[in-house]
């Protein structure tokens, strides 16, 4: 399992972002869905190692990540794409997918073909040496999922990655996350289930910090049976799930 | 992850092409047009307008043009080291398997190669016109050095203060605050030159800052014996010490280490780390505080400059041999040869001075350039009139100028000032009591032949017009009647309109008893 969780919390302050939650996730393509504040991008925080869980047990890639060297090992087996890409605007594509390859100590000779491959995986080749201050916010999204998978990582994380593209992108950005899937563990942590139900082969859905719900995104659309709430059967399915989630805190 | 891949994987980070990704994209780049103009304005034309010797020119690289290359390169520095906060790209960063310190160390390094290139190019260029200029010697680099370390010093103090104190106003005001330990540093260091003599002038920490204005204590500094490199040893030493602790002390915090994910405890120190930043901090504040008290120490020497036991070479306190380069014909005008590109200008300007009293008692053979403070004691007792670059004579010309100014008709007639007075008074003439009425009366008609007037250093005359002429001032000669400006006036204008040979007759006669007092204004026909 390259992700493993045993009841982790994650609280700020008095807000628990992320409430007993447990997880083993191996390699393909992982939903995370939910709304707004339910702490998928504090948990997605977690497993990136931007965050360490307050309680509760994180194993990732089969290390523990609160040792210093076994966090090294697996930030250069990790992608990241964070809800809100920080970038410097100075930088070309290229040079900006280079660096984040350079930081997760990329093998040097390795580096331009793996940064061209990103690149062109995005469809950005055109772009490459185009400065990130000239880019839509589309084709910045693209630029840090280029440099998320730069390294060819064996987890990946995306939090929103399909904020502000286009149609077609979206359905490349999903032919891509599937294609990666193959061989990597990919956690999408999205509000767009159709996302979800196009690419993943697992879901799961949070709710005030829980996990309500785990399954295939066809279990989730069997949840929306007879549900009214959602103009498809997954969202159906989502509104479902929440609505009895909220239901079962509320009682 | 096969077994292979991983291994592949444990390549580490390429610091250099990170650093050329960064070199590339500092905001350093930016500021290269304003450090040009900060060195045009305050260090070349500063350079330019000095004597052609290595030590003066080196004087100006740690002078103030030193201060604002480190305010300069402490505030871009410190705008650089919160880019990371600006940009939002924390979260980023933490991820990645490099660590925070050797990322934000890249960084800095990029900063410190623009600031320090733009101030060594600056240094190129005030060296490379000297290398054109200067007849002897050659440029000492402890200077330099010093302004080297010093600029990347400044540069980690300012990412340190962005880095720990992340924010938008950050960057001008650690600017404003290095520029204020400057001004305090320097000031505290021009007062330890304000003492009435080199022996009891004692050293101060001060010394560690930029001193005198990047002005040295006088014109010949370097030039008869070396220029004692001890205070810019020191100053490395210093300097170099707080670039160690600047560059270290972000690797014991973990905040900065995780470049905006403060909350994050994953930044739990690595011990390799912890144990690096240590020894440099320890280092660090080894060196400088080895500099501080080493500084505090210093003696000055008036002919080396200020020397530091511990650090001090006693083959700089020998003179530098040197054989005088010499123009002129019967009348041999010799200097130093760092000062050669003069030695037309006081040829020209002596040659008609010693026409003037040629073949009269004690009149030299020729000239030459001491490493003196004064002027010999008894004019007419040597067959040599020697000059010193150190002195600003009596015509108050000195050579604080450029060979071409020299050439000048005021530093001309200064030179010309200089030789008559000492000719006829001796050096009295810039001494208590002075120059008697009689003797400046002479000296006045001799000057007035050459088209030189009256000395400043003449008592009379230095006062307002209008007293001048009644006030009865003294003469300052306790062995002569008071005389006024216009007393010495009439008697100048009467001796000389004598003829040449009348004069001339006179002066073989009386110039014994005019140098020693005897002869009064009245006597003077």
């Amino acid at each position: 399992m390259n992700i493993e969780l045993t009841d982790v919390t994650r609280t700020f302050g008095r807000n628990k972002a992320v409430d007993g939650v447990s997880l083993a996730v191996g390699p393909g393509v992982f939903g995370l869905l939910g709304p707004n504040g339910a702490g998928k991008t504090s948990l997605l925080r977690m497993l990136a190692t931007v965050l360490p869980p307050s309680s509760g047990t994180l194993r990732l890639l089969d290390r523990d990540p609160g040792r210093a060297g076994a966090r090294t090992e697996i930030r250069r087996r990790l992608g990241y794409l964070p809800q809100s890409l920080g970038y410097y605007p100075s930088f070309t594509v290229a040079e900006f997918v280079e660096y984040f390859a350079l930081l997760k100590e990329m093998p040097a000779h390795q580096v331009p073909k793996a940064v061209a491959t990103a690149v062109e995986r995005v469809e950005l080749g055109p772009r490459a040496k185009a400065r990130l201050r000239t880019l839509s916010g589309g084709m910045l999204r693209r630029v840090g999922i280029a440099q998320a998978i730069v390294n060819d990582p064996d987890l990946l994380l995306l939090d929103e990655p399909t904020a502000g593209l286009d149609p077609e992108q979206r359905v490349a950005f999903r032919s891509l996350i599937r294609d990666l899937g193959q061989q990597a563990t990919v956690v999408v942590s999205t509000h767009l289930v159709e996302d979800v139900g196009a690419a993943c082969t697992e879901v799961a859905l949070m709710a005030e910090g829980k996990v309500v719900f785990r399954g295939t995104p066809g279990e989730l659309t069997a949840r929306g049976e007879g549900h009214e709430v959602g103009d498809s059967a997954l969202e159906r399915g989502y509104s479902a799930v929440l609505a009895a989630a909220r239901k079962q805190v509320h009682a | 992850m096969t077994a292979v891949a991983l291994t592949q994987r444990t390549a580490r980070f390429r610091p250099a092409r990170a650093l050329r990704l960064e070199i590339k994209h500092n905001p350093g780049v930016w500021v290269l047009p304003l450090l040009a103009a900060v060195f045009y304005f305050n260090a070349f034309r500063t350079a330019a307008g000095y004597p052609p010797t290595w030590t003066l020119r080196a004087a100006v690289i740690t002078g103030p043009n030193l201060i604002f290359f480190t305010v300069i390169a402490a505030g871009i520095s410190a705008w650089v080291a919160t880019r990371e906060g600006r940009r939002k790209t924390g979260d980023l960063l933490a991820t990645t398997a490099r660590a925070a310190w050797p990322r934000q160390l890249t960084v800095l390094a990029a900063t410190v190669f623009w600031m320090v290139l733009a101030y060594l190019a600056g240094v190129a260029v005030i060296y490379g016109m000297t290398a054109f200029q200067a007849t002897w010697g050659g440029p000492p680099w402890w200077p330099v050095a010093a302004g080297a370390v010093g600029v990347a010093a400044a540069c980690a103090v300012g990412f340190t203060c962005g880095t720990l104190l992340p924010g938008r106003f950050t960057a001008p005001v650690v600017a404003v605050a290095v520029f204020a330990a400057w001004f305090i540093g320097v000031n505290a260091a021009n007062s330890v030159w304000d003492v009435p003599n080199a022996s009891s002038a004692r050293g101060s920490p001060a010394l560690l800052v930029a001193t005198n204005g990047g002005r040295p204590q006088d014109v010949a500094v370097g030039v008869f014996y070396h220029a004692a490199p001890d205070v810019s040893i020191a100053q490395v030493m210093f300097m170099g010490g707080v670039l160690l602790v600047m560059v270290a002390l972000p690797a014991l915090l973990p905040a900065a280490r995780v470049g905006g994910a403060r909350r994050s405890s994953f930044a739990a120190r690595r011990r390799w780390l912890t144990v690096v930043a240590a020894v440099g901090i320890a280092a660090g504040v080894a060196a400088s505080a080895t500099a501080f008290s080493l500084a505090g120490t210093a003696r000055l020497s008036a002919v080396t400059g200020w020397g530091i036991p511990a650090l001090h070479d006693a083959a700089d306190d020998q003179p530098i041999p040197y054989t005088p380069d010499c123009a002129g014909g019967a009348f041999a005008v010799c200097a130093h040869p760092a000062f050669a590109p003069y030695l037309g200008a006081i040829s020209a300007a002596l040659q008609p001075a010693v026409a003037e009293v040629v073949g009269l008692p004690g009149v030299p053979a020729r000239a030459e350039m001491t490493t003196g403070d004064t002027l010999p004691a008894v004019a007419g007792t040597t067959s040599v009139y020697q000059y010193s670059p150190k002195l600003e004579g009596v015509g108050g010309e000195s050579f604080w100028v450029t060979p071409a100014m020299a050439r000048a008709a005021a530093w001309e007639q200064g030179t010309q000032q200089d030789f008559i007075t000492w000719f006829v008074s001796g050096p009295s003439a810039q001494e208590a009591p002075g120059p008697t009425p009689a003797q400046e009366a002479v000296a006045i008609a001799l000057l007035a032949k050459l088209g030189a007037p009256v000395p400043p250093g003449y008592p009379q005359f230095s006062q307002p017009a209008s007293q001048s002429g009644s006030s009865g001032m003294s003469s300052g000669s306790a062995t002569q009647p008071t005389a006024t400006a216009a007393q010495i006036t009439a008697a100048a204008t009467s001796f000389q309109s004598l003829s040449s040979a009348a004069r001339h007759s006179w002066l073989a006669a009386n110039i014994v008893g005019l140098r020693s007092g005897a002869v009064t204004l009245a006597m003077i026909p």
